[in-house]
């Protein structure tokens, strides 16, 4: 195109030189006859000329300059002209065929909308750059135990010091670990806060500075000093009324006078939501260096290091560590990725996915509209030769028809761009809350520049083939030859049927898919769970550390809010535990088991644990194997009793009883005896495996947060949620009740991720598989209309019916079937990428490879009867004379 | 010669192009030699200054050329007075008019006034 205009600029230059040439040479010719008339002799005649003249050469160069510009000005308006010329007569035509726009408007729109909300997703959660100053210099820091298979494990403050102090690649660490609050007095009722307890030095390295007030300083990391908060700009908007006075002033926090000494700026949560954060104030003289119970720590790269020599420096000062102090750091190590890494997480790889998803939809939807662009190409022929004829170029007619689809895929990315604005509603609606950046996610202008740039992208792939095949127009072959049939060539059919099992073959990869992901998600969700997830209220209290400092309290407390609970109308069982199933809750210790020889490192035995009520194991449904449940009655450390569940005793005693065993946690740890054995149920999130656990009773070292689980008759148990929340309110204002939801709700929010991943793939093979009905319809019904000379005479020289339908039918089967076996190479070879997404099914699932060909192939069929039963409803006499 | 001075003779040049073309088309050699004949010696323009006009009339629209034959049947550029050309014309004949009329009273002018 390009090398065209330019050999027409020289063309078109060439001829302004000449034409002035031949101007001011016939002026000179003029003057000079003049001249000689009066008597000169032809050279002074010519001299004389030229002196009249004047300087030839620069008004030679004057005339030229001012045509050349006329000239460009010219073309660029001729250009224009064309263009709009272009897009009239487009639209023009395309009005003409709304039918086949709209099909196209609509298979553009489709794969536009499904592109742009995948794409808005990934720009929210990969691309877009971490709110922090230099973010990917940021390191997240957190312990591993290879030989345990621990990763992204919590760390030890001693741990944290001597990476801090022996690490110079990183010049700055900062730890963090969670916390939450009761927030109580001035500004509403007592509720509870999610924050972190955070080092001096964590915010300053993120390069965050509180919009009011200061940060924290390093004095601050000793307890007595640590009562003071920074406050998130949300929390203090929403609670304080934006208050400015506040910074300075004191309020209640876990029942404790805490100084607020700054706002964060807008937008800054951390981690995830968290709005309220203390400064991290440890004794290291009480710090062991076993206790790995704090989330993690952040670290800024030095300048001019990277995170492979932090890596590297870090494992250096853990092997250390390692070998200082054996019995602790045996097989422990630090953990460093880049903090993006560490938010996103297992995110990346789903979303990855759906992106190559959505391409595959959008190659789908490129496919089926140049398909349709070739059939109506087909059916244009004449009419492009007619205007080949009458003097188009070829040139102008590719330009025409490549103007065609560029309106069409501008059309239909318009109405997807449209579209993925519902498209994001639904899938942030997919994500939980605490997804990171999930709040970015929406349609901005990158994602409508991305909408934009793909439509474009997709009407000159789909715009191209015709293009092309107009600007090769044959005039003799489409004007001479009348008959519709021989102007279709057997390139373009073998073209679109192409096409066809491409569209195919890419819908089988997308479907195969979809059902792997949908079943996995079906294997997890049926996954017998080990207690009856419905008919059940769970909520969460947390007593404050202040008020409830003595046991007995808490203890009274609790035992009140049951006892007001299980006397509501519609209560059936009511418990308490510090961490229900699917909950997050998974703290583990490692377990000394009496009369076996202590483990060596790296072999511990390790349990999960935690202090329940008695009522907790009726009311979550979970049955009582062996033994006793535990009672009321269970409050003594010196008798300390425990029920495990049957990992624990499969685990723990191999074929023996396992009642009247005792183990303890530690040396300086009460011996408990086992008194009663539980079903085994799901605790952490699935997949996981199911894991040994020991439930101690609550009465023994009452927790101060308990998440309160109540049985109930009643049709919906969040109609219970007033009456508790009111019967903790009557005990004590200050106490606040959070994570209210029924025990369905939690375990289905857990799922969220494989639910995700199924339904958006399920989305996209629907699409995939419309799509492709859409073009084998499409193909079938084109060849059919080509054909019905060949079939009339097929039925008039005696084919019945039925042949006739087998003859299309068995042109779509064909279609389907090369679609369907290269699709399954296809599928074969890209459900590899899905392994680590999967659960309780294969990769090759045989069932999925089963069912999907044979769905694909049947609905293939179906899209080809219509045109097939039309074919048969030809009659020879009307076919035979058409034409 | 100095800027302004050319600028004027250049406005005064196309004022003058025009007006040999509302007689009807004309080549450029045309044009020169009916300028030439009616000014005489007083406006002693190089020939070659008219064809810059020429095209820049033409860009702007106020002329449009053609290839035709000559009389003595050879190949020549035409320039032809187009509507906005005409208009053009009127309205600067007008204001030249005028300021010749302005420029006259100051010279004829006998005493200085109040």
């Amino acid at each position: 195109m390009s090398a065209t205009g330019g050999r027409l600029r020289r063309i078109l230059c060439g001829r302004v030189r000449d034409e002035v040439d031949d101007e001011l040479a016939f002026h000179l010719d003029l003057r000079t006859r003049d001249h000689l008339a009066a008597g000169l002799s032809p050279a002074a005649a010519r001299a004389a000329a030229e002196r009249d003249f004047g300087d030839v050469l620069a008004v030679r160069a004057a005339c030229i300059t001012i045509d050349e510009r006329r000239q460009r000005r010219e073309e660029r308006v001729e250009y224009m002209g064309d263009l709009w010329q272009d897009l009239r007569f487009a639209a023009r035509s395309l009005r003409k065929s709304a039918g086949f726009a709209l099909t196209a408007i609509v298979c553009i729109a489709l794969g536009v909308c499904v592109t742009t909300t995948i794409y808005a997703a990934v720009d929210a959660i990969l691309l877009r750059p971490l709110p922090y100053r230099d973010a990917d210099r940021l390191v997240a820091v957190y312990a591993q135990n290879a030989p345990h298979g621990y990763h992204g494990s919590n760390i030890s403050y001693p741990d944290y010091v001597a990476w801090r102090d022996g690490v110079r690649s990183l010049e700055a660490l900062g730890i963090w670990t969670w916390t939450s609050h009761a927030l109580s007095g001035a500004g509403g009722e007592a509720e509870r806060v999610e924050g972190a307890a955070v080092a001096a030095s964590l915010f300053p390295l993120l390069g965050v500075r509180p919009a009011r007030g200061r940060a924290f300083v390093t004095a601050e990391e000793r307890p007595g000093a640590d009562r003071e908060v920074l406050l998130g700009d949300a929390l203090w908007r929403r609670r304080y009324g934006a208050d400015p006075a506040i910074v300075g002033r004191t309020i209640t926090i876990d029942a404790s006078p805490y100084v607020v000494v700054g706002i964060m700026p807008p937008g800054f949560a951390f981690p995830e939501r968290g709005q309220l954060w203390v400064p991290f104030a440890t004794d290291p003289a009480k710090e062991a260096h076993g206790n790995r119970g704090y989330a993690g720590a952040i670290g800024r790269l030095g300048p001019g290091f990277t995170l492979d020599r932090a890596k590297a420096d870090l494992a250096t000062v853990s092997a250390r560590l390692e070998r200082e102090f054996p019995r602790d750091n045996a097989g422990w190590a630090a953990e460093a990725m880049p903090l993006r890494d560490d938010l996103v997480g297992d995110l990346r790889r789903p979303l990855l996915v759906f992106f190559g998803a959505v391409g595959l939809v959008l190659l789908i939807a490129c496919a089926n509209v140049a398909n349709l662009m070739l059939a109506r190409g087909a059916a244009r022929q004449r009419e492009l030769a007619v205007r080949a004829a009458i003097g188009a170029a070829a040139g102008r007619l590719a330009r025409q028809i490549l103007t065609e689809s560029l309106l069409l895929a501008l059309g239909g990315g318009v109405l997807g761009a449209a579209l993925s604005v519902g498209g994001v509603v639904a899938l942030r609606r997919a994500f939980p809350d605490d997804v990171p950046f999930f709040d970015a996610l929406g349609i901005g202008g990158a994602a409508v520049g991305f909408a934009v740039l793909v439509s474009l992208a997709a009407g000159a792939l789909f715009g191209a083939v015709p293009a092309r095949r107009a600007a090769r127009v044959n005039l003799n072959a489409s004007l001479r030859d009348g008959t519709r049939g021989a102007g279709d060539g057997v390139e373009r059919s073998r073209l679109r049927a192409g096409l066809v099992v491409a569209e195919v073959a890419l819908s089988l990869v997308l479907m195969v898919g979809a059902g792997l992901l949908v079943r996995s998600y079906r294997a997890i969700e049926s996954t017998d769970l080990g207690f009856a997830e419905r008919g059940a209220l769970t909520m969460r209290v947390s007593l404050p550390e202040a008020k409830y400092a003595a046991p007995a309290r808490r203890q009274a407390f609790l035992d009140a809010l049951l006892a007001r609970t299980a006397a509501m109308p519609g209560v059936t069982a009511v418990g308490s535990a510090q961490g229900i199933p699917f909950s997050g809750w998974n703290v583990q210790a490692d377990y000394e088991i009496e009369g076996q020889p202590p483990r060596r490192p790296g072999d511990e035995f390790v349990s999960h644990f935690q202090w329940v009520t008695p009522g907790f194991f009726a009311a979550m449904g979970v049955p009582l194997r062996r033994g006793r449940a535990l009672t009321a009655a269970d409050r003594d450390t010196a008798a300390y009793v425990g029920v495990v569940n049957e990992t624990f005793a499969r685990r723990a005693f191999p074929g023996q009883d396992p009642l009247g065993r005792r183990v303890r946690s530690g040396k300086w740890s009460p011996w408990v005896t086992i008194v009663g054995v539980v079903g085994d149920y799901r605790h952490y999130r699935l997949p996981q495996p199911m894991g040994p656990a020991l439930y101690l009773p609550f009465a023994a070292e009452p927790p101060h947060s308990q998440t309160l689980v109540a049985r109930t008759s009643l049709a919906d148990p969040l109609a219970l949620a007033p009456a508790v929340h009111a019967a903790v309110r009557a005990l004590d204002p200050e106490v606040p009740v959070y994570q209210v939801q029924t025990l369905e709700q939690q375990v289905s929010r857990s799922l969220w991720r494989p639910r995700l991943q199924g339904q958006v793939l399920a989305v996209f093979a629907a699409l995939a598989l419309l799509l492709a009905v859409v073009g084998i319809y499409g193909v079938i019904s084109y060849a059919v209309a080509q054909r019905t000379r060949e079939l009339g005479l097929r039925l008039a020289l005696g084919a019945t019916r039925a042949q006739v339908l087998g003859l299309v039918l068995g042109q779509g089967g064909r279609l389907a079937l090369g679609g369907v076996v290269v699709g399954l190479i296809g599928a074969v070879a890209l459900s590899r990428m899905l392994a680590s997404l999967l659960y309780g099914v294969t990769a090759l699932d045989p069932l999925t490879f089963g069912v999907v060909p044979v769905l694909l192939g049947a609905v293939a069929m179906l899209a080809s009867l219509g045109p097939a039963r039309r074919a048969t409803k030809v009659d020879p006499i009307v076919a035979m004379r058409a034409d | 010669m100095t800027k302004p001075a050319v600028d004027l003779l250049q406005g005064t040049l196309d004022l003058l192009i025009l007006k040999t073309l509302s007689w009807g088309p004309a080549h450029g050699y045309a044009v020169a030699r009916w300028i030439h004949q009616l000014t005489g010696a007083v406006l002693q323009v190089g020939e070659g200054s008219l064809y810059p006009a020429l095209h820049r009339l033409e860009e702007r629209g106020w002329i449009v050329a053609e290839w035709r034959l000559t009389e003595h049947n050879r190949r020549a550029k035409f320039y032809t007075l187009t509507p906005k050309g005409r208009q053009q014309l009127g309205a600067e004949t007008d204001t030249w008019l005028q300021f010749v009329d302005a420029v006259g009273r100051v010279l004829g002018a006998t005493e200085q006034p109040a």
